[in-house]
Formats: structure tokens, sequence, C-alpha cells
């Protein structure tokens, strides 16, 4: 994984329980022409050390960070892409915008040069389902390969659906997770919402003022509990089932009662074949806009009831920023190392608790809660509603 | 787990017809859709394309609420439209809409369009000038989430991106989902606007067609023409369908997909993707390749892209291949990138309900070893297989079985 805090899982996870903020002023453009100028980055990068079997210029920056990602998840988890069948190993990605830095390029060549002098590189780097493409290409992986671009809850959509074609024996191994560049278009899209934090990202406090857009990439290697116990692998969480579901209300705008995040959590939970009192942590959406935290807590709140005091919920997004079509793989990751150590993330800038959000949000500090079954929530643009089901692995 | 999964309703808008009617009669008859494009000529000068020309979406869905809604986002609401409607499933009017009915979306190119347009507004007029309201457009589930207002689909609402081969994907997304009981009816199929940047893509590439005919196996073929569209079914368990008193009309009965991983933009010239694609789908399906009565072509008019499937095919099906009726669709309605599998699907649909393979329009010679013929080629049978592929390494194959 390539976070604003760090890449790879131990630098993300220690940053992460210590309460490292990767939220800075952006240094990829100039936001002087916008009101807001803080933006979650990844900062270091250097494509050329993951992206091995072409040059990494043939590609755009979300392909890079999924390839990054993919090759970390695959030397950690120690498997040996030889001995499989690749025809049985798929990907399956999330993300979106795709490739938006390529629009970007685009309109910049259209503006100084003209349409004509477009290059006939770019705009075939474009389509998102390249992202996936480029993994499978990198790692030489035939099986399915897909893209699955719902926004900012892709990451689930695409973890699920990994899951699912394992579950359903038509892959051995799969790489999942989701992918997004830091882009000036999605920035000035929120910024003209009104929807960026200015000083910083506080979910669920009283005075939170908004997101900060980031970027980001996370891959997970998903196989067959069997397979996994077979070759003695390191097994960080089991994925159980997840639920996904449309609000059907407004393109932006969350229902107000948190109906479609209520049926997703409800799905994911009953086909995980698991009750709220398994339940030991939910990883937030937690954007940190006024709306969004105030009918996620209340989802939980009508869903969970009273069980819903016991249950921590923290937004890593306090510290990682919104790294879009990543940020629930990132959150993935976040849950299967909670359940591994034991310990849920913190939400950082807590102060002043809001009656409108009444649940208990990891203020501030990790903290050990050994949990069993997590949830990790996802909510996007288009109403679309996702929640991940995970869990320790007993032996 | 492996419940029967079949379809219960049709939507379609392509340029040879609105409407899976006035689609199945143009096919049939031969008609192609492709002609001189009428969108964008300000900015790119004039070329061939499959447009929807004079393309009113109030004729389906009244004025409200328009507006707002890109190209693509109101080709799927004209589609879902159809298929909710055909299959009974509309969501009455004061109704918050059922929690188990959904859509699966394709698409390719997605939302660049409006993204583009977006960003060059900020560029221009200064990013604090940009419309607000263009902003959702521009994320890639855009036309599903607006679909789903629109009708009220409250259940799963996914949109899937595998290149040329989206559609196919879609639909196989939905039959999963169908199985693992996270839906009782979900539409699935594919959706791509005709605009200036994938058209740009397709021209600087070398890939269009200079010519402007898309001829599919033909010798003198010099590349593809772009098309537009949506095409979606509304899937069902063969169980839930009956428990709704509904005829369904047809079965969807395997799927098989695999990625080449040769190259992001060169067809695998071995076939050796598109070969496992086929033979995973007749696999699922419990289907010898002797069983097929028509296969649905993938072919889009690339020399590289129809050779490579002509391979795969006498691969697959060895010496049975010279009697199963062919037909290339794409020669009429063009390539339409995300949402081509769905709008074969249908092509292959409507063969097996007329027991006949569709015409491919415009096709001359028969020295390629394949029955492709310009007229419609009568059969007599159960299954027909749909192949799309993509130059991206990206493979997909259906199989489905008349009812």
């Amino acid at each position: 994984m390539w976070t604003p805090i760090g890449a790879g899982k131990e630098t993300f996870w220690s940053e992460l329980i210590k309460g490292t903020c990767g939220i800075a002023p952006v240094a990829s453009f100039d936001t002087s022409a916008f009101p807001v100028h803080l933006g979650a980055e990844v900062k270091g990068f250097e494509p050329e050390r993951y992206v091995q079997r072409r040059p990494p210029e043939n590609m755009g920056r979300g392909s890079q960070l999924a390839i990054a990602a993919a090759r970390m998840a695959v030397e950690d988890s120690g498997i040996d892409l030889s001995s499989y069948d690749r025809g049985s190993v798929g990907v399956s990605m999330g993300t979106t915008s795709g490739e938006p830095q390529i629009v970007e390029q685009y309109n910049d060549v259209r503006k100084s040069q003209g349409l004509d002098s477009i290059p006939k590189e770019l705009a075939p780097k474009y389509p998102c389902h390249v992202i996936p493409g480029n993994v499978a290409i990198e790692f030489d992986l035939r099986g399915p390969c897909l893209m699955i671009p719902t926004a900012c809850a892709a990451g689930n959509y695409a973890i699920g659906y990994g899951f699912d074609l394992i579950r359903t024996g038509r892959t051995d191994l799969m790489l999942a997770g989701g992918a997004d560049p830091f882009s000036r278009i999605t920035y000035m899209g929120f910024a003209r919402l009104g929807a960026i934090a200015p000083e910083r990202c506080q979910p669920f406090d009283k005075n939170r003022k908004g997101m900060v857009p980031g970027e980001g990439a996370a891959v997970i290697v998903l196989e067959p509990l069997e397979h996994a116990r077979a070759r003695g692998a390191k097994i960080y969480a089991e994925v159980l089932g997840y639920g996904v579901s449309c609000d059907a209300h407004h393109m932006t705008a969350a229902h107000p009662k948190g109906d479609g995040a209520m049926r997703a959590m409800s799905m994911a939970m009953s086909q995980s074949g698991v009750t709220i009192d398994d339940i030991g942590y939910i990883s937030a959406h937690g954007t940190g806009t006024p709306t969004n935290d105030r009918v996620e807590s209340l989802a939980v709140r009508r869903l969970f009831g009273s069980r819903a005091d016991k249950v921590p919920m923290s937004s890593i997004k306090s510290m990682l920023g919104h790294t879009m079509g990543a940020a629930s793989a990132i959150e993935a990751v976040a849950c299967a190392l909670a359940i591994d150590t034991g310990i849920a993330p913190p939400t950082i800038n807590y102060e002043e608790p809001d009656p409108d959000c009444d649940l208990d949000y990891v203020a501030n500090q990790a903290r050990r809660i050994d949990p069993r079954v997590v949830l990790n929530n996802a909510y996007a643009f288009g109403g679309n509603n996702a929640s991940l089901c995970m869990a320790r692995c007993e032996n | 787990m492996t419940a029967r999964i079949v379809v219960t309703g049709t939507g379609v808008i392509s340029s040879i017809g609105a409407g899976i009617e006035e689609f199945e009669n143009a096919l049939f008859a031969g008609r192609s859709g492709i002609g001189p494009r009428t969108l964008f000529t300000e900015t790119v000068p004039a070329g061939a394309a499959g447009e929807i020309r004079n393309f009113t979406p109030q004729q389906w869905l009244g004025n409200k609420g328009l507006r707002v809604l890109d190209r693509s986002a109101r080709l799927v609401c004209v589609a879902s439209h159809m298929a909710l409607k055909a299959s009974g499933l509309t969501q009455p009017e004061g109704d918050a809409g059922d929690p188990n009915l959904g859509l699966v979306l394709g698409t390719m190119f997605g939302s660049v369009h409006s993204i583009t347009a977006f960003d060059w507004s900020g560029l221009t007029d200064g990013p604090t000038l940009v419309n607000p309201m263009e902003f959702p457009n521009t994320v890639i589930n855009s036309p599903a989430g607006q679909a789903a207002i629109k009708h009220k689909l409250r259940g799963v609402n996914s949109t899937i991106s595998a290149g040329l081969v989206s559609g196919l994907y879609a639909i196989h997304y939905a039959m999963e989902f169908l199985r693992f009981g996270r839906a009782t009816a979900l539409m699935a199929g594919g959706v791509e606007e005709l605009c200036e940047e994938s058209y740009l893509s397709f021209a600087k590439a070398g890939w269009y067609s200079a010519s402007g005919r898309l001829a599919p196996f033909a010798p003198d073929c010099d590349g593809s023409v772009l098309g537009e569209g949506s095409a979606l079914w509304m899937l069902e368990t063969e169980e839930g369908a009956r428990k709704r008193g509904v005829q369904p009309l047809l079965e969807v009965c395997g799927f098989g997909s695999a990625h080449d991983a040769h190259g992001i933009n060169a067809f695998n010239p071995r076939g050796a993707g598109a070969a496992a694609a086929m033979r995973e789908a007749l696999r699922a399906a419990e289907v010898a390749p002797e069983s097929i009565a028509c296969i649905v072509a993938s072919a889009g008019g690339s020399r590289a892209g129809d050779a490579m499937e002509n391979h795969a095919l006498k691969n697959v099906f060895g010496a049975c291949l010279a009697d199963i009726p062919i037909s290339a669709p794409k020669a009429a309605f063009g390539e339409c990138l995300g949402a081509t599998g769905a709008l074969l699907a249908l092509s292959a649909g409507a063969a097996l309900r007329r027991q006949a393979a569709p015409p491919t329009a415009g096709y001359q010679t028969g020295e390629d070893g394949l029955r492709l013929s310009a007229q419609p080629q009568p059969f007599s049978g159960e299954y027909a297989l749909v192949n799309c592929f993509g130059c991206d390494g990206n493979n997909a194959a259906l199989v489905l079985k008349r009812i």
C-alpha cells in the first residue's frame, strides 16, 4: 500500500496507531486560486521501483500506485506466483476517477497547443480498467480482471467481488483493492461544493468542517482459507461477507436517515452469518463533512441500538484524508491489522462531542480492543453504500 | 448455489433502433446505423459513427430532471425504463422503491466527456466558477447512480469496467449477485456515449476505419467505427421469475473470462485468452461446442482482432465450426465499447428466439472459413455463444439458452 502517511503495512500501521497526520498543503499543483489548500498526497513515490515489466511512463499514476501496492502485497503474502495456474489468478480493483491526471494532461495540451497536438499515447491510458489491466500485465495474471468504479466505496466493492470469485471457485488467488491518484479535478469539485476542510479533518467532532481529498492505493491478497493454511501463510483476517445498497436519493448527499447505509451493514452481517452482537469494531466512512458523519452515526445508532455504545468506531480519514476509491481498500487493511494486532486506530482531531454523533469514536488515542468481527463502512457519490465484514481467523 | 438465471425484460437504445423490437427488426433487415457523425463536428471534423440521431430521451422519461443528466446517464435511464417496463418491475409512483432491485452497468470510457468538460471549465473560467451541479457527473458511476434515482432502484448499484468486454462482465456480476441472494432482480448490461474524447482516442491511435466502414472478417477491413448506446437485461433467478408469474425470455447459462496479460493496446495473436474464455463459458453452461447453434462474434473490423477471434474459434470448435452460423453485428451498430457486450448478447438472444443468425451488414466474402452472411441464417438449436474480446487483453464469452 501507498498512503499519505507512508508506504507498506508496517509504516502505515505504526503511523496510524501513533495518530500521524498525512495532510499538508497541496504540493502537486498550485492551489492559489482555491479558497482551501490542504491535501493528502502520497510523498516520495518512485514508480520505477515497482513497475518493472514496462516503462512506468507508459501508464498513469493510478496504475503505478496500484502496481506498487500489488507488488508489496504479493511479497508480503509470501506466495510464489509461478506455482499458480495463471488463469486462476485475477485482479479486482476499485476507483473513483481512474486516471484523472490523463484528462488534466489532455486539457493542458488542448489549451496550450490545440486538440491536434494531443499525443496519440495519451487517451488510451485513461479508461479506468487499464489499472487492473496494468497489474495483470505486470504480474502475468490471466484470470478475471476488472475495475469496479463505484466512487468512494469502490475498494469494498472490489474486495467483495474478489471474495466472490474465490468463493465460487473461479479463482484460487485474487489481488483486490483500490487506487486513486491525486487530481485537480477532484479537488476542484469538492472545493466548489464547499466540502474541503480549511485547516484539518475532524470526523465526528462538533466543529468538523469537511473532508480533505487524498490519494493512495492498497491491494490485499485473497485466497481460500485452506490454501493459506496449507502453505503456512500469515493470515491477517478472514473475509466473511459484504453488503451493498443504493440510496436512490441524491447524487452527492447521503439519505438523511441513513437508509442505504443501514441496509448495506445489515446485508453485510446477514451474508456473513453474524449479528450486531458479534461486531467489535467499525471502520467508519467518516469523511469529516457535517452531513456524512451525522448520517453514518445515525445509521449505526438505528441499526445497533444501545449496542452501538459498546462498538468503537473510528475514522482513519482524520489522518489519511479521503483517498477516494482507495479509501475503503486502505481501511480494509486497517481492519485486518486491527484484528491481527487487537488495536483500534484513533480518530484524531476529536475535541468537542456533537450531540448528533453520539458514538465511541476512539478519540485521539489508539485503543486495545481485540475485536473478533469488524465492519468496514464505505459510502459514495451515486448513493452507493458498501460494508465489508472481516473476522479473526480462529485456528 | 447455481440457481438458473433468466432474462425477463430488455431495454435497448442504439443507432439501429430504440426498444428491442426496433433493434431486432433492424438487425435482421441487415440495416447498419453507421453513417456521417453529427456530434462534436465543430471540434473534430466529420467522420463515420454509429450515432443515435435525434436522441430525444423525453419521449420515454418526460422533461423532469433531464437537464443535469449527461448523455450516458440519459441513455441508461432510457434503457432501464424499457427493461423495467418490459419485466413489469417499474416502481409505482409514491413508492420508495424495492430494496432488492438494482442495476449493474458496464462502461469503458465512462464519464470521460463530463470530467473533461468540468476540468476544461476550471482551466478556462477558473476553479471557483465551475458549475457544482456538473461535478457529480464526473464520477464513473454517475449514470448508474442517476438511473437509480430516476427509477428508484435501491438495491445493488454497481458499475463495472473491463474495457470492451464490460457489458458481459456486468451480466456475470449480476448473475453472481442473484445467486448469492443479494438481490431479487437486477438490470445488467452496459452504456457508452459517443464523445470527442473516446473518438479522438481511437482516431489518434490509428484504430479508426479510414473508409468509415466496420467490416468484420473482411479482407479489406481497415479498422473500427465507434457507436453508442445502452443495452440492459432484467435478470432474475428462474425461481424468482416463476414466483412472480412471468415468462422468461432466455436463460443465461455460462460465462467465461480471461486476460491475456499481453499488452494494454494489442490483441494476443495466439488468442489464448479468447479461447480460454469461450471454453470456460461452455464448461459453465455444461454445453459441448457442437451444441452451439449460433455464434455472435466480437469481430470489430480490426485486422488483428478479427484474426485472433478466427484463430480462437477454430481452436475451440475445430471441424464443427463450419456448420455453425456466425453473426458479427458490430457491422450494424459499431464498436459501442462498454455497451458492446450487452448489445452482442441481445443480438444472440434475438437469434435464439428467431432461430436465425442475424445478418452481418455489408458482409461479402466467405474465404475465411467462417459461416457469415449478409442474409439471416436459419438454424435449429438451443444454445448461442456470445464473444467479446478487447484489444487490452480482456476476453469474455457468454452462453445463452432458448426457453
